[in-house]
């Protein structure tokens, strides 16, 4: 009687540590910005190498997640964990997918796979030069696709340098990130509003609509119609609801400054 | 020949935004590129229909469905996710001119004299909104194209059987 206790214990407690190894990956991938059927896939190629049967709720701010020994029916773990709302990150979505596929097909253990979901964690975002010379350069181009000329794209560039700098700063000091979000577009139209005010470059309209361009919520509001088409109800909701507030967010910004600016009697 | 040249101009810019982007997202440097290449190649189809006369929505479908499909080529060369580089690779077609009006119609109709004075803001506004809104959603629609098309579980799966 007693070995087969303490071998149900080692059992129980084997499956706990999978289910929260399961939970933490989840919710990393949730938080990067990875669709609900991503998450899924991820956490269920895994559970099945493990032998676990997995049923998985998605929710926007958490995930839960209950998990059934194949082999011993009896032993079953159900989880919560709320998952932090971080910025998109796709470096992180990357690592994961490649993780569960090395668990797939080399057999990488548990301690292993403990460890390396820790790396992921504390990956960094790309040098803060680079995501500030990139936005700059994609709202640059982006003007001139419109339409703009060499001048309003210069200006598309320092405003959105200029907008990401202060955003960045505000998230530092931990502000609300919608206070950040009004306060680039603010900043990045004052600055590409100068302008049309002073008639700097030929079509100053385009510089004014392209340069708040990189604050634009794409990637919740793509993954909230992925949600949808895959039946995800209520991720989907939550995620177009976020991105429509942001979206909300950069047109008050925008607006301020176009007030402030005259902009609208043009 | 002026239109090969007006063609790589667009490939040009293109690229450098979804290069930007995915600088934005965190995409791994090593696939940076890949979102490049797609976004250049996607909006260059957009651009080249548009200048056939086909009205910018489907345009926009094409050239989204282009980068979802392809993606998934490319997902399997280089060992990583699609959307890590469809998503910075489709943002290069957002509506961005047509939001703005959206938004400076708003803002016009919150002046009621102006709007009785000319109406046809309420028009353009909602015709803005509209537009933004479903080129929003063929983007949606375009990097999950892949997914919808064949029903599989996962894209390296379905490379595995095929071959």
């Amino acid at each position: 009687m007693i070995p087969n206790e303490a071998e149900e214990d080692e059992g129980s407690a084997s499956a706990c540590r999978a289910a929260d190894l399961l939970l933490d990956m989840g919710s990393v991938l949730l938080a990067s910005g990875a669709h609900c059927g991503r998450v899924k896939r991820n956490i269920e190629r895994v559970a099945e190498k493990w032998g676990y049967k997995v049923e998985l709720f998605l929710s926007f701010t958490g995930l839960m997640l209950s998990i059934k020994d194949s082999q011993h029916p009896t032993r079953r773990v159900a989880r919560f964990k709320s998952c932090p709302l971080l910025g998109v990150h796709f470096g992180k979505v990357t690592e994961i997918s490649l993780l569960t596929w090395s668990v797939l097909e080399q057999d990488v253990s548990i301690d292993e796979v403990e460890t390396r979901l820790k790396e992921i964690k504390a990956m960094p975002h790309h040098p803060r030069w680079m995501i500030l010379l990139g936005v700059g350069a994609a709202c640059a181009c982006l003007c001139m696709l419109a339409g703009g000329s060499w001048k309003d794209a210069g200006v598309a560039f320092v405003a959105s340098f200029c907008g990401m700098f202060v955003r960045q700063e505000i998230l530092k000091l931990r502000f609300n990130p919608m206070i950040g979000f009004i306060a680039a577009s603010f900043i990045t139209t004052l600055i590409s509003g100068l302008n049309m005010v002073h008639h700097f470059g030929a079509s100053p309209e385009k510089a004014l609509a392209t340069a708040v361009l990189y604050l634009v919520p794409g990637v919740p509001l793509i993954n909230c119609t992925i949600d949808l088409i895959e039946g995800y109800i209520p991720t989907s909701t939550a995620r177009g609801v976020n991105g429509g507030f942001v979206l909300l967010c950069i047109a008050v910004g925008m607006s301020m400054s176009i007030l402030l600016l005259g902009i609208y009697n043009f | 020949m002026e239109m090969i040249l007006l063609t790589l101009r667009d490939i040009a810019f293109a690229f450098v935004v979804a290069l930007g982007f995915g600088i934005l997202f965190s995409t791994p440097r090593r696939v940076l590129y890949v979102a490049g290449i797609l976004g250049g190649l996607g909006h260059c189809i957009r651009f080249l229909l548009l200048h056939n006369n086909v009205h910018i929505v489907p345009a926009t479908l094409a050239g989204a469905v282009f980068i979802g499909l392809t993606g998934i080529f490319c997902a399997h060369r280089v060992h990583a996710p699609p959307v890590v580089f469809t998503m910075p690779a489709c943002i290069t077609m957002i509506p961005g001119l047509y939001a703005y009006r959206a938004m400076l119609g708003c803002v016009k109709m919150t002046d009621l004299e102006k709007l009785i004075h000319d109406p046809t803001i309420l028009a353009q506004t909602a015709h803005y909104f509209v537009l933004t809104s479903s080129m929003l959603f063929t983007l949606a629609i375009g990097i999950c194209s892949g997914a919808l098309i064949f029903r599989k579980k996962s894209v390296k799966v379905m490379f595995k059987r095929t071959m």
